[in-house]
């Protein structure tokens, strides 16, 4: 009777729980490692965390250090009996040659550059859709800007190849109105790489700037249009910079993945426009000989965009602190 | 004043929206010319190069090697990802800030750089290039964007349900399971489909890490290094249409998820 009672009774008794869950901490093994691993909230905690601690340490770290390393070495793989030695003439390499650093600071000029013209193209586009769509539109408004950046780098290189062309859409409209009577060489030129990298690299301002603009309170452009403040002043002195910080994060954003891009250079750019992921993949075409040397300008490339993204962000936090003063 | 801003931010917005669409839509219309070469007018329109794609067996076959990779590549990183979120999600702890910021890593180093040290570090660990690089660096790549999204909601996960589960006798594992992970739910599909995206997209790191097979993108980038061809508006059109398709799904999805779990 007991037993019936317990089968039809609302709270499963130890056992009787006949779901998954119940049979599965039903089991001897299952309650005994239970038991040992939750036996202080300590090593409960190291269970949970060692896994990931290491995962971010060996495939996280462990690339960017093993590529240190590597651009240290004088030979790489090194040679079996052959003792490894370390050395600096991987970088020396890159001080010496104007075939190195000239695509170098052309990549980090480039991307600043790019990066500005992707802020200006896409503040206005932000703003419109943060401070003049209704709630219900904007989604919808938003959701159409984001279905063509789910297409990849290479595809949408090479649709800018297709407007871009002699042939192209631009040059054939162009010549429609009679601006110009031969086409404009636009293809592998800094325009048509800008072109293809803003392409690439609007929505990463774009997100972050409608984010900040989203959180901006109308109550303050109120304020300062009582105060007599006209349009441009109230967008100067309140909208700008409380957005500041969105300005901030899609600048760096932007500019890090603009100085990361081999295939866009390679596809859209010229020979006067070579840049430095071009020099570098160089070193990895060839005999693994090189690949110190690749390994080296890597991080020189890496360094050079860390020191960049760090000054503009001290600038930022500066002019920041300045105007909530 | 405030009307005359209005139309023009319009103008620019929907400017904007024709920059972001005209060069896909031109490529598409641009598969569809009779000829070999790729330029305008368009004088006479043929389906022949999109029916070629369906009948190239070695294209499909670059486009299964390509999904296969995003799927695996997806699955370790949820897995990995999620559990980053749940250590790193409303726990305090020695390091927690740095290894927050290592968990970020791979989502800030520029491209080139990100595929040249997993390059090299492939090569210390023995990965020879291939299929398993390709999951192994995608997998680590993604990484950082599932923590992002599964720690945001985490984040709303109420604490009470969790101690209510406890209470009721349910062992760590059992209340992970039976409460967090279906309230993740949402985040995690919308992260895997992200990472789906990113990975099938992905060309830099699948270029220096394959071996002899290629994936979609990079078949298309050694076939542009050639010249374009109407072929390649085809091809590059299927990819295009396959991922907008996923990412316009997986939008819809995940709206209706969120709304259905926060009224």
């Amino acid at each position: 009777m007991r037993n019936e009672a317990a089968a039809q009774g609302s709270i499963p008794q130890n056992g009787a729980d006949r779901t998954f869950w119940g049979r599965l901490s039903g089991w001897t093994a299952y309650r005994t490692v239970m038991g040992i691993a939750t036996a202080s909230p300590r090593r409960q905690f190291l269970i949970l965390a060692a896994f990931p601690i290491l995962w971010v340490l060996t495939q996280h770290l462990g690339p960017m250090v093993q590529m240190l390393r590597v651009s240290l070495m004088d030979a790489y793989p090194v040679a079996p009996g052959v003792e490894q030695s370390f050395t600096l003439d991987n970088y020396a390499r890159f001080f010496g040659d104007q075939i190195f650093w000239q695509p170098f600071f052309r990549t980090l000029s480039f991307a600043a550059v790019f990066t500005f013209c992707t802020l200006i193209l896409t503040y206005p586009v932000a703003y419109f859709l943060a401070r003049h769509v209704s709630r219900k539109n904007r989604m919808l408004l938003l959701l159409l800007l984001l279905i063509p950046f789910w297409v990849g780098e290479i595809v949408r290189t090479y649709a800018i190849m297709i407007l871009l062309g002699n042939t192209g859409a631009v040059n054939l409209v162009l010549q429609w109105f009679g601006l110009i009577d031969r086409p404009i060489p636009f293809m592998y030129t800094s325009f048509s790489m800008g072109v293809g990298i803003v392409y690439l690299t609007a929505l990463y301002m774009l997100l972050p700037l409608y984010s900040a603009l989203e959180k901006l309170p109308d109550s303050y452009n109120e304020a300062a249009a009582d105060l007599g403040a006209g349009a441009w002043t109230r967008f100067r002195r309140v909208t700008l910079p409380l957005t500041l910080e969105g300005i901030s994060s899609g600048c760096t954003l932007v500019f890090l993945i603009s100085t990361g891009f081999y295939a866009t250079p390679v596809l859209l750019g010229g020979p006067s426009t070579t840049v430095f992921a071009q020099t570098i993949a160089g070193f990895f075409h060839v005999a693994g000989d090189e690949w110190p040397t690749g390994a080296a300008f890597a991080t020189i490339m890496f360094a050079g965009a860390i020191v960049l993204t760090a000054v503009f962000q001290k600038l930022m936090y500066a002019l920041r602190k300045g105007d909530t003063k | 004043m405030r009307r005359g801003n209005r139309i023009l931010l319009s103008c620019i917005y929907w400017a904007f929206v024709l920059y972001v669409f005209v060069p896909l839509l031109l490529m598409i219309l641009m598969g569809f010319k009779d000829s070999k070469f790729i330029g305008f007018p368009i004088r006479s329109w043929t389906l022949d190069w999109y029916m070629g794609v369906f009948v190239d067996a070695e294209l499909l076959s670059t486009l299964g090697y390509s999904v296969t990779i995003a799927i695996l590549s997806t699955l370790i990183s949820v897995v990995v990802g999620t559990w980053i979120a749940v250590l790193l999600e409303g726990r305090k702890f020695i390091g927690r800030a740095a290894v927050f910021g290592l968990t970020l890593l791979p989502a800030l180093v520029p491209g080139i750089i990100s595929a040249i040290a997993f390059r090299i570090y492939a090569r210390w660990l023995g990965i020879e290039p291939g299929m398993g690089a390709i999951i192994w660096a995608h997998a680590v790549h993604n990484v950082p964007f599932v923590v992002l999204v599964v720690m945001a909601r985490l984040s709303t996960l109420p604490k009470s349900q969790i101690e209510a589960a406890r209470d009721l006798g349910a062992d760590p594992i059992i209340a992970f399971l039976r409460i967090t992970v279906p309230y993740l739910i949402p985040a995690i599909l919308g992260a895997s489909i992200f990472c789906l995206l990113l990975s099938f997209d992905d060309f830099v790191r699948s270029f220096f890490l394959g071996g002899y097979e290629p994936t979609l993108p990079v078949l298309i980038f050694a076939m542009l290094r050639s010249g374009m061809s109407p072929e390649i508006n085809a091809i590059a059109t299927v990819a295009l249409v396959l991922t907008a398709a996923i990412g316009i799904w997986a939008e819809r999805f995940t709206r209706r998820m969120n709304r259905d779990t926060n009224p």
